[in-house]
């Protein structure tokens, strides 16, 4: 086994994911570190195509081999690299140990299958349980997530259920093998609002009371602020910044965080403000810019950043961020 | 209003399947259900063919040789004295036979095939998808009389020969079907839950590409009664005196002008038994269709 060498549950190191397409090599994961400790809530932000969902199903290696492929990196998992177990032993990771929820709730269950039965496979598989304690269990589940009548709930399949009750059920099958960690893709993306808010209280929710660590992807600054205790922001496959929540929201310091911040709309600002969106497209990920992937947007760029590639800063206390203008020795 | 609400909170609405959505909407479609009703009565008859055929197929009676129907031999009599009627029915037990062993044998072969081919994909979907246009190149006719020299003459080994060049269709329906539902979103969960290729071709791919196999057996079964018919006609089908509507035809074809009937009537059979079969084939791939639901 190897040794323990870190306190977080999850470690992510130096990943890098590539996809090989008919263009080029798209870099859409590039060197990118993470963690999350025990229990903790942790938000990875960008916009669509940053990397997001790709660093996550990396940690479970769900990414299509080929064209995906991870080139490099570690995924500390309780101590063990996941990028080096089997494909056994990583099944028995996956759903037992991590869980994923997904952005669909409206495809992401088998049509053909009862809400319960897609419960109890994993509840027999992972948990080594009998037919009738699984289904149980199952009833159990749609309970805690909310589901009325679970009992009669349990024997229907998908297509009786509303999104957002799919994604309750997505949510029952995630938890039900009581895993360490719940990978949230965009779980709100496609109910609509006040399901939204429903959906991640209850998450939330849950993760306390089973002490499950939690990633919310996504690209809603207004859920990061109200449950992640830590937020990293990912722009071009890379993470440009990360740190404390609150630090984050309230002294962004790389120029992407502070437009996406202010680019949201807000209820504590005159109604005649105009939003300022970032302007432009992000990088193409095939032939990455030498220097910076946000100075082409940036409001503030200055010319070394199109050569040099800006690291990790220091900003604050835990507090981190990939900007020259935060780097020593390049102040304007 | 009081009414509605409660049936929504107590649940009381049957429960809705897939498949029985699906019969739902196969029992609106007339021809569809007229063609399962024919193929049912004539199953049973088949089944029952002793109990309700007046004479054994073998049966010769040389005194009423060649006779139009008539209260005594209702579908006449053929050049042996045979009762044509009684021949009919329990020709229809070979047809019926060979129509259903065949797709046995057709889906035991194709939907592994066509699924392993669909879920392994790369490599290994190459080489036996280039093997299946290999087998579906080449001429069936020539292959079932070459496996018939081969095999021999038993109606097991027809079913066999005409199994075994059959079952490339099928393979390859299977095969698109799971490449495109091995993209879907529950696929992705499925996996993301830990479950393993097998198993994910097995409870989640194969049960959902089940419609359109369904379909295409319902067409195949025609296909290979007609094969068996054909093979009997040109006489390396079933060996007499067993009957088949194929020999029936090709022994009347001697005949044809002094007692057409004897053409006539076993033709007549096969073009309405594969009628029924398109018919009902037709109502399942309605009936099968998500998106024809009402």
């Amino acid at each position: 086994m190897n040794v323990n060498n870190s306190h977080y549950l999850l470690d992510v190191r130096n990943l890098s994911t590539e996809f090989h397409t008919q263009d080029g090599t798209v870099k859409a994961v590039e060197d990118v570190s993470y963690n999350v400790a025990r229990g903790e809530t942790v938000a990875l932000v960008g916009e669509s195509g940053c990397g997001k969902t790709v660093s996550a199903l990396s940690i479970v290696r769900l990414i299509a081999e080929p064209p995906g492929k991870i080139v490099s990196g570690e995924v500390l998992f309780d101590g063990t690299d996941l990028l080096k177990l089997n494909r056994d032993r990583m099944r028995q990771v996956r759903g037992a140990k991590i869980a994923m929820i997904f952005q669909e709730p409206l495809t992401s269950l088998n049509p053909v299958l009862t809400i319960g039965r897609q419960i109890t496979e994993a509840l027999e598989y992972h948990m080594g349980m009998q037919a009738n304690e699984a289904v149980e269990e199952a009833i159990h589940l749609l309970k805690m997530v909310g589901i009325p009548h679970a009992e009669q709930r349990v024997n229907e399949y998908p297509h009786r259920f509303s999104g957002g009750m799919r994604q309750r059920a997505m949510i029952a099958m995630a938890i039900s093998c009581k895993p360490k960690l719940i990978i949230a893709d965009e779980p709100t993306t496609v109910v609509d609002v006040t399901i939204q808010a429903q959906l991640l209280e209850l998450i939330k929710g849950i993760t306390r009371e089973l002490g499950t660590s939690l990633i919310l992807i996504t690209h809603n600054l207004g859920i990061v602020a109200r449950y992640a205790s830590r937020v990293f922001v990912m722009y071009a496959g890379k993470i440009v910044e990360y740190g404390p929540a609150h630090e984050v929201y309230h002294h962004p310091s790389h120029p992407y965080t502070i437009g996406l911040l202010s680019s949201v709309p807000r209820l504590d600002e005159p109604r005649k403000t105009r939003l300022a969106p970032i302007e432009g497209q992000p990088p193409d990920l095939i032939a990455p810019p030498a220097g910076c992937g946000f100075c082409e947007r940036c409001s503030q760029v200055i010319p070394p950043c199109k050569t040099l590639r800006p690291a990790l800063t220091r900003v604050g206390p835990d507090h981190y961020a990939a900007c020259l203008k935060v780097q020593e020795g390049y102040t304007r | 209003m009081a009414a509605a609400a409660t049936s929504t909170n107590n649940n009381v609405r049957p429960h809705h399947t897939l498949w029985g959505d699906a019969f739902v909407r196969l029992r609106r479609n007339k021809l569809a259900v007229a063609g399962g009703i024919f193929i049912i009565l004539l199953t049973l008859a088949a089944i029952f063919a002793p109990l309700i055929t007046p004479y054994t197929f073998d049966k010769q009676i040389l005194t009423d040789v060649l006779q139009g129907p008539s209260a005594k031999h209702w579908l006449g009599t053929d050049q042996l004295g045979r009762d044509a009627f009684s021949r009919l029915i329990y020709g229809a037990r070979t047809s019926l036979a060979v129509g259903v062993f065949t797709q046995i044998i057709v889906l035991a072969i194709g939907l592994p095939v066509g699924a392993f081919a669909g879920y392994a994909g790369g490599r290994i979907d190459n080489y036996l998808m280039r093997f299946v246009d290999v087998m579906y190149a080449f001429p069936d006719i020539l292959l079932i009389i070459l496996l018939r020299s081969i095999f021999g003459g038993s109606i097991y080994m027809i079913f066999l020969a005409i199994g075994l060049v059959s079952w490339v269709g099928i393979s390859r329906l299977v095969r698109g079907q799971i490449l495109s539902l091995k993209e879907r979103d529950y696929v992705n969960a499925a996996r993301s839950m830990g479950g393993s290729g097998e198993y994910i071709t097995r409870r989640h791919l194969l049960p959902n590409s089940l419609g359109p196999v369904i379909v295409a057996v319902t067409f195949n079964i025609p296909r290979a009664i007609f094969a068996e018919a054909a093979l009997s006609y040109i006489g390396i089908g079933v060996k007499p005196p067993t009957p088949s509507w194929g020999t029936m035809i090709s022994d009347g074809n001697a005949v044809i002008f002094a007692s057409p009937h004897l053409v006539i009537v076993p033709a007549v059979a096969i073009a309405l038994l594969m009628l029924a079969f398109t018919f009902l084939g037709d109502g399942l791939r309605d009936a099968l269709d998500p998106r024809s639901r009402r």
